[in-house]
């Protein structure tokens, strides 16, 4: 389903300052697959995703989705393609402060012009399924760590994305709410959600519900394992 | 401090009520000026008339000075002559500068030019 | 509703959000910009409605007044300058006018003690016709009292008092004793002949500066004044006494413009990082901008409104008491009278625009470069 060619991305280009976070990566995400990134910090991870979800362009080489190249698509594109078929869990979760759980929820669906109780609906039935709808009018800054990760995952899921993108999603939390973010991984890929994780916890790339891992080391894949 | 919203309510549904109805204000303030014009008009025109019958040339504006009571009256000669019994100060109109007045006055020699 | 409206009304929602996590802030900044455009609103309409009362009012006023100058001072005129004067081609009626100044010892008031023009309107011989503002300053308790000058020590004059203008022509006849002409003569001793000046009425407005220049030519120790150039001199004294309270709130722009600076100076840590997860959940750059274009016309059309509403209020419905005395001068004898709703369309217009405008811009030209950034550079 997305499928990642020659793709390599440079920081700073030209500048004394020049990183490289990505050389020659080639990487296919199959649909409806879990698919984990791991490798250790400063190996490109959050890099990639940024790529994969079209937050960022590639420098060398193309993404495509379905087929279709994506990564020369002008911004406004690329926006819409982010909001309708990318879910992104940032993180450090990225929710913003001064709104409630709800508003945040719905913040990707604002420009989409969608009534305002068909969303509302939309996000509460969400916040439910995930056990947060209790807290749908607190503001986030009170939340706790695992709250503020169901209503990051909310948000994600807000439009309903073909492909759900995490990033380090456990490591900012003890066992037992990774065990719960488990769970809910395990929901999603029943659901047949695409989903394609990041983490250096051993108890994400080695749960059950994962299809693919694949290592990464400064910037570039080594050999898939499974 | 902990503050819990209702869930429905939206921000702006009370702000863009507010400024609607501001808007509103200030039409109803617009309209009002415009209903109120006809007896503005009367007003003035009864003004205009006792004006007229009495010859009055200025305002009752700054009664306190002599020449902006009566612009036609300042005298010329005289730099800030406000009151009877006042100092000379800042006076009402001394930034104004003063309007340009027709020729008042014209010197001729007998034999060599007449008055037209 | 449209899908395009109901964009709006979600990135409004989001833009109050974002203003309400610094609500004092934010509170302060509106209440401050309302109270600037309020003060610059109400000496709007205060000096617009001076103006137009003022040259619609003024309109029958005599076309030219002739006044005789004796070594540097005004002094009286003779009849047989109304004659020379009458003769003039273009002049079609030119009469005497009595007139002077009373200076009030007991409160300090200067009144003006004039004969009417117009023989009808003259009051009978003992008797006067008052100013609204004479019983005010004097303290007149009961209706029909009478008015007592003192031209000198030992000097008490008695007149009944007739008729009282209103405050509908207040700010024509506010300080007006009308006499009787004899009663005039008597009163400050002026004998027959004499005229404190001359008034001339020309019947084409266009003649009147020839008129004029004849008339210099023929008087050279007379002077003449225009009914335009005195209705300049009040269009020009208003607008400076407008521009002269602009100046005055001088402090409360001035905080302002600090206010609006510091925003338009450039994005905290916080915005920039806001404005990249806006985008990474699916805002574009035009929703972005579109966001912002919300906030700056929140506030600023807010401060508008707010401000104009109050300051119209304030003028037409309270008399503009706060701003009065700058606008309307100050005098022992203040005149009451009513404002003439008037409101210049271009100005007000102007007003919406500058308070707007610039508070728009300055609140999106920050923006402008995170907004179009890709949201992976914003965030990090």
């Amino acid at each position: 389903m997305i499928a990642l060619q020659s793709v390599g991305k440079l920081y700073n280009e030209g500048r004394p300052n020049e990183v490289t976070a990505l050389s020659d990566i080639d990487l296919s995400i199959a649909r409806g697959a879990v698919t984990v990134l791991k490798g250790p910090s400063g190996s490109g991870k959050t890099t990639l995703l940024s790529i994969m979800a079209c937050m960022a362009r590639p420098t060398t080489g193309r993404v495509s989705l379905e087929g279709e190249v994506v990564s020369g698509l002008p911004e406004r594109f690329q926006t819409r393609l982010r909001r309708d078929t990318f879910g992104f869990i940032f993180q450090r979760f990225n929710l913003i402060r001064g709104l409630t759980v709800l508003e945040n929820v719905m913040l990707p669906a604002a420009p989409t012009g969608e009534a305002h109780g068909t969303v509302r609906a939309r996000a509460m039935a969400q916040l439910e399924a995930l056990g947060m709808a209790h807290k749908a009018a607190t503001a986030v800054e009170y939340l706790s760590g695992g709250e503020a990760q169901r209503a990051a995952i909310a948000r994600a899921l807000i439009n309903d994305p073909v492909v759900l993108i995490a990033d380090e999603p456990t490591a900012n939390l003890d066992s037992a709410l990774s065990e719960r973010f488990l769970d809910i991984v395990r929901a999603e890929r029943a659901a047949g959600r695409t989903m394609v994780i990041t983490s250096h916890d051993p108890r994400i790339w080695e749960a059950d519900c994962v299809d693919t891992v694949v290592s990464m080391r400064d910037g570039r894949l080594l050999e898939g394992v499974r | 401090m902990r503050r819990r919203r209702r869930d429905d309510a939206r921000r702006s549904g009370p702000v863009l009520a507010g400024l609607g109805l501001l808007a509103a204000a200030l039409a109803a303030e617009l309209a009002w000026a415009g209903w109120s014009a006809p007896e503005t008009r009367t007003r003035l025109e009864g003004e205009r008339a006792l004006v007229g019958a009495l010859g009055l040339s200025d305002t009752a504006l700054f009664t306190e000075a002599r020449y902006t009571r009566h612009p036609s009256l300042a005298d010329l000669n005289t730099p800030f002559q406000d009151h009877p019994g006042g100092f000379d100060h800042f006076p009402s109109a001394s930034i104004v500068p003063v309007p340009a007045l027709p020729e008042s006055g014209r010197l001729w020699f007998a034999g060599e030019e007449e008055p037209s | 509703m449209t899908p395009w409206l109901r964009r709006q009304r979600a990135l409004a929602d989001y833009t109050l959000a974002a203003l309400a996590r610094r609500r004092g802030k934010n509170a302060a900044l509106v209440a401050v910009y309302a109270l600037v455009v309020f003060a610059l609103a109400s000496a709007m309409f205060f000096a617009a409605a001076l103006r137009h009362e003022t040259t619609q009012v003024l309109q029958d006023a005599p076309e030219i007044t002739v006044q005789k100058i004796l070594m540097g001072r005004q002094d009286l005129v003779p009849a047989a300058t109304v004659e020379k004067i009458a003769g003039i081609r273009g002049v079609t009626r030119a009469e005497g006018r009595l007139w002077g100044y009373f200076y009030d010892r007991t409160n300090g008031a200067n009144y003006t003690v004039m004969v009417p023009g117009d023989k009808a309107m003259e009051p009978p011989a003992g008797s006067v016709a008052l100013g609204e503002g004479i019983p005010r300053a004097r303290g007149f308790t009961w209706d029909g009292a009478p008015l007592f000058l003192s031209r000198f020590e030992g000097d008490l004059q008695k007149f009944e008092v007739v008729r009282t203008f209103t405050r509908a022509s207040g700010l024509m006849t506010s300080d007006l004793v009308l006499m009787n002409g004899a009663d005039f003569r008597a009163f400050f001793g002026i004998p027959e002949g004499l005229y404190t000046d001359v008034v001339a009425r020309v019947r084409n407005p266009r003649e009147v500066d020839t008129v004029v220049a004849k008339a210099g030519a023929l008087m050279p120790e007379m002077r003449f004044v225009t009914r335009a150039a005195i209705q300049r001199s009040y269009q020009k004294l208003f607008s400076w006494r407008e521009g002269l309270l602009a100046a005055l709130i001088g402090a409360a722009v001035l905080a302002f413009v600090i206010f609006a600076a510091e925003k338009a100076s450039g994005l905290s840590a916080e915005e920039t990082r806001e404005i990249g997860i806006l985008k990474a959940v699916g805002w574009d750059t035009r929703d972005i901008i579109a966001m912002k274009l919300w906030e700056g016309a929140l506030v600023s059309g807010g401060a508008f409104l707010i401000g104009t509403v109050a300051g119209f209020a304030h003028v037409f419905f309270f008399g503009g008491t706060l701003f009065a005395p700058v606008l309307k001068g100050w005098a022992v004898l203040y005149p009451e009278f009513d404002l003439a709703p008037q409101v210049d369309g271009v100005q007000l217009l102007s007003l919406a625009l500058l308070t707007t405008l610039p508070y728009v811009a300055a609140t999106l030209v920050p923006i402008w470069r995170t907004a179009s950034a890709d949201p992976d550079a914003v965030m990090r």
